[in-house]
C-alpha cells in the first residue's frame, strides 16, 4: 500500500515503529482490560469488551492502538496506571479525535509521577482512522507525524 | 448547613483521627505500607508470574459507565466525549500543539521545585493537562473539593500509591473535602459472610484509600456521599466559585444548580488540583464553555418523569450544555429549595450517566439562566422537544434485564444520587401509609434507602417515630453507593431490583419505575400489570 502521512499532536511524544491495532469505535478503557485487572493475567491483554467487534479477544499488550478516543468509567485513569504497573500497557495510543480527560489524566500522571510513558498522539483526524487497518505498518515521529503503510 | 459550618465540623473530625487508639493506628500504618510497597490484596493482579483466571462477575458490570458509547440497543453509537464538557470537535493538531498556558511567578517556582519534588511533579502534571485542553491559565480554587476516588479496588493500586506518596510528603488539600460514598456497607446491606468475602476480594485496598483520604484532608466516613451539596453535609460553595469536583452527578448539580465552576474531573486529577489549590481554566469553568448548544423544550402535558427526561437529554446532548425550558413552573418563584432540589438531582444525574453532561441551564431556575436567559444559547444551537410521545419513547427503551424476566422483585433501591432529607421523609410516609392502608406492618421486599449519615441523623432527630416505623417496615438506611451494590458479583442472579433512579438503571439490571408504581411494588412484592 502507498504510504500515507498524518499530522497529529504529541500529547506524550516518542518514536516508534510497529503494527496498528484498530478500533473504529471509541475504546472502552476499563471494560477492555478486565482480564488483566481482575483475573491476574499479565502475559497478554485480551480485549474483554464484547461490544467492540474490532478488538474483542485480540491481544492489546504492547499494541499501537488506533481509535477515535477512549470512553468509560471516570476511574479510567487508575486503569491506565495499572496497565503499566502490570506491564501490559500498549506501546502507543493514536487518537483520531481530541484525547479525553480520563485517559489523559492517567497517562500524564503515569508519565510524570512514575516515569512510565506510553506514546500518545491525538487529533490525527478522521482520515487517519479511515486509512489505517489492523496490521498496517505504522511509524510514529517525535513531532506527532504518523506514517501508515 | 453552610460551607463555613462544613469546614468547621470537618476540621474537628479530621482532628479526631489523631486521637485514634494505638491499635487502630498500627492497623492504618500497616495498610498504608501495603499500598506504598505495591502489595496486592486478594484478587489483585500482581506483577510477575502470569495467571489466567476468570474475570469475577463483580467486575463485568464495569463495562457500563457514564457515556460508554453504547446505545440502548447494545450497539456502538459512535458518540465521543472529552468528559470535560468542553467539546473539542473542531480542534486542529497544529494549533493545539502550540498552546501553552501563562504561569505566574509563584506557579513557575512550584514547577521548578520551590515546594519540593512531589509538588513540582503535581504541578507538571497539571500544567501539561491544562495545555492539552487549551486552558488559558491556572486559577485559584475556593470552596471545598469533592473527590470521586471511592473504590479501593486492586486496579486502583498505582493511583492510591501515588496519593499515599503525596500524603507521606505532607501534602494536603487546600480545604477539607468531601468524598463519594464507600462501595459497600457491611452493617446494613451486605451483612452476611458471602457478600463480605466478595467485598474483601473486590475492594482489598479500601482501607488504604480511606487512610489516604483522611491524611489529605477528608473528614470522617460519616460525611461520605455523592450529594455533597445537601444542607446536612454542607459542601455547597457560592455561585461563581472555582472548584475541582469529580463525580458526574455532583459536578452536574454544582455547575448547574449552585452555579459553581468546575470541569468534569476524572479520578486523580480532582485530588491533584485539591493539593495544589489550582485548576486549569477551560471548558465549563469559562463563560464560553457554559454556553448551550441545545435548546431543550419540555412540553409534557403533566409533570415530567425527571429521570426519563434526564436520560433523553443525556443521550441527545452527550456532553454539550443544554438550555432547558418548560420546567420553571415546578419551582415556586424560580427557587430551588430543600423540598424540590431532588427533581433537578434526578434529572441532572440522568443526563450525566446516559450522556456526559456536566452543566445544564433551566430557564428561570438555575443561576446562570436567571442572570443571562436565552443569551446563553450558542450560535447555531440545535432544538430538541420532549413531549409526551418522546418521553414514552425513551421509557420504551428501558429493557427488562432481569435474567428471570417474569420473576417477582426482591429489593427496592431508593436514592441514587443519595436521598435528600425531604425524600427520606416523603418515602417513609408513602411506604408506611400504604402499608397501613393494606393492613401490613412490613414491606414485601427490603427497601434500601441510600443517604449520607447526617441526613439519617437529622431524620431520626426530627421524625423519630416515622424512622422507627420505617425500620420495622424493612426500610434500611445506608450511606453506601447503591450503584456499587448493583455491580456486585452475581447481583442480577440473586436480586431482581427496582428503583426510582434513572442513574442506577443506566448502570445495572435494576428496573426503573415511577414513584406510585414503586410504592405498590414495595407493598405487594409484585409488578403491577401493565407497569
Amino acid at each position: 500500500m502507498a504510504k500515507k502521512t498524518f499530522k497529529g499532536r504529541p500529547v506524550l511524544s516518542g518514536k516508534l515503529t510497529g503494527k496498528a491495532l484498530v478500533s473504529k469505535q471509541p475504546f472502552n478503557l476499563t471494560g477492555s482490560y478486565l482480564k488483566n485487572m481482575f483475573a491476574g493475567e499479565t502475559a497478554t491483554a485480551p480485549c474483554t469488551d464484547s461490544a467492540n467487534k474490532d478488538l474483542f479477544e485480540k491481544d492489546l499488550k504492547g499494541a499501537i492502538i488506533c481509535t477515535p478516543q477512549t470512553v468509560g468509567s471516570t476511574m479510567g485513569a487508575g486503569t491506565v496506571m495499572m496497565l503499566s504497573e502490570l506491564g501490559v500497557q500498549p506501546q502507543a495510543w493514536l487518537f483520531s479525535s481530541h484525547i479525553d480527560s480520563i485517559s489523559a489524566g492517567g497517562l500524564l500522571i503515569d508519565d510524570v509521577w512514575n516515569d512510565k510513558r506510553v506514546i500518545t498522539i491525538d487529533l490525527l483526524g478522521d482520515a487517519f482512522l479511515e486509512a489505517v487497518k489492523t496490521g498496517d505498518p505504522v511509524t510514529i515521529h517525535e513531532d506527532g507525524t504518523v506514517e501508515v503503510g | 448547613m453552610n460551607r463555613r459550618k462544613f469546614i468547621k465540623r470537618s476540621t474537628m473530625a479530621c482532628g479526631a483521627v489523631a486521637f485514634l487508639p494505638g491499635r487502630v493506628l498500627a492497623q492504618t500504618d500497616k495498610a498504608s505500607n501495603s499500598a506504598s510497597s505495591g502489595g496486592t490484596g486478594a484478587g489483585a493482579a500482581g506483577k510477575g508470574k502470569s495467571k489466567t483466571g476468570e474475570v469475577p462477575d463483580y467486575a463485568k458490570n464495569m463495562l457500563h459507565s457514564d457515556m460508554d458509547g453504547i446505545g440502548p440497543d447494545g450497539k456502538p453509537t459512535g458518540q465521543k466525549a472529552t468528559y470535560t464538557g468542553a467539546s473539542k470537535a473542531n480542534a486542529k493538531a497544529e494549533e493545539a500543539m502550540k498552546h501553552k498556558m501563562k504561569l505566574t511567578k509563584e506557579e513557575q517556582a512550584i514547577l521548578d521545585g520551590k515546594d519540593g519534588k512531589e509538588k513540582a511533579k503535581l504541578m507538571k502534571i497539571l500544567v501539561t493537562f491544562g495545555n492539552t485542553f487549551g486552558a488559558e491559565k491556572l486559577v485559584d480554587l475556593g470552596g471545598a473539593p469533592h473527590s470521586n476516588m471511592f473504590i479501593g479496588a486492586p486496579y486502583m493500586k498505582s493511583m492510591i500509591k501515588m496519593l499515599d506518596e503525596c500524603a507521606k510528603a505532607g501534602l494536603k488539600s487546600y480545604a477539607p473535602y468531601t468524598v463519594n460514598p464507600r462501595p459497600y456497607d457491611v452493617y446494613n446491606v451486605q451483612n452476611n459472610a458471602k457478600d463480605m468475602t466478595m467485598i474483601y476480594e473486590g475492594y482489598s485496598l479500601q482501607w488504604d484509600l480511606d487512610y489516604v483520604h483522611v491524611r489529605l484532608g477528608a473528614p470522617d466516613l460519616n460525611y461520605r456521599t455523592c450529594a455533597c451539596y445537601l444542607d446536612e453535609v454542607g459542601n455547597a460553595p457560592d455561585p461563581g466559585t472555582y472548584v475541582a469536583w469529580a463525580e458526574s452527578s455532583a459536578v452536574n448539580y454544582g455547575n448547574s444548580v449552585l452555579g459553581v465552576r468546575t470541569n468534569r474531573n476524572g479520578a486523580g486529577m480532582d485530588l491533584i488540583q485539591a493539593m495544589l489549590g489550582k485548576a486549569p481554566l477551560f471548558g465549563l469553568m469559562t463563560d464560553e464553555g457554559r454556553k448551550a448548544k441545545w435548546l431543550v423544550e419540555v412540553k409534557t402535558s403533566q409533570e415530567p418523569d425527571w429521570g426519563v427526561i434526564g436520560t433523553a437529554i443525556g443521550r441527545k446532548c452527550v456532553e454539550d450544555v443544554p438550555y432547558v425550558t418548560g420546567l420553571d413552573k415546578y419551582f415556586k418563584g424560580g427557587k430551588v429549595t430543600p423540598d424540590n432540589q431532588h427533581l433537578l438531582k434526578a434529572m441532572g444525574s440522568a443526563t450525566a450517566s446516559s450522556g456526559a453532561v456536566g452543566l445544564y441551564h433551566v430557564e428561570g431556575v438555575t443561576p446562570d439562566a436567571k442572570e443571562k436567559g436565552k443569551k446563553l444559547l450558542a450560535k447555531g444551537y440545535e432544538p430538541y422537544v420532549i413531549d409526551d410521545k418522546e418521553q414514552a419513547r425513551i421509557i420504551s427503551t428501558f429493557p427488562n434485564l432481569w435474567p428471570d424476566k417474569n420473576g417477582d422483585p426482591t429489593a427496592a433501591f431508593i436514592g441514587c444520587p443519595h436521598n435528600t432529607y425531604h425524600e427520606v421523609i416523603k418515602w417513609g410516609k408513602l411506604v408506611t401509609e400504604a402499608l397501613d392502608k393494606a393492613g401490613k406492618k412490613e414491606a414485601a421486599i427490603p427497601v434500601y434507602m441510600f443517604m449520607p449519615n447526617p441526613v439519617r441523623d437529622r431524620a431520626i432527630e426530627e421524625h423519630g417515630e416515622l424512622i422507627s416505623k420505617m425500620k420495622r417496615a424493612g426500610m434500611r438506611a445506608t450511606n453506601m453507593c447503591g450503584v456499587s451494590y448493583a455491580g456486585m458479583k452475581g447481583f442480577s442472579d440473586r436480586v431482581r431490583g427496582v428503583t426510582n433512579s434513572a442513574k442506577t438503571r443506566n448502570y445495572s439490571t435494576v428496573r426503573y419505575f415511577p414513584d406510585e408504581t414503586l410504592v405498590k411494588i414495595i407493598v405487594t412484592g409484585k409488578i403491577p400489570k401493565g407497569a
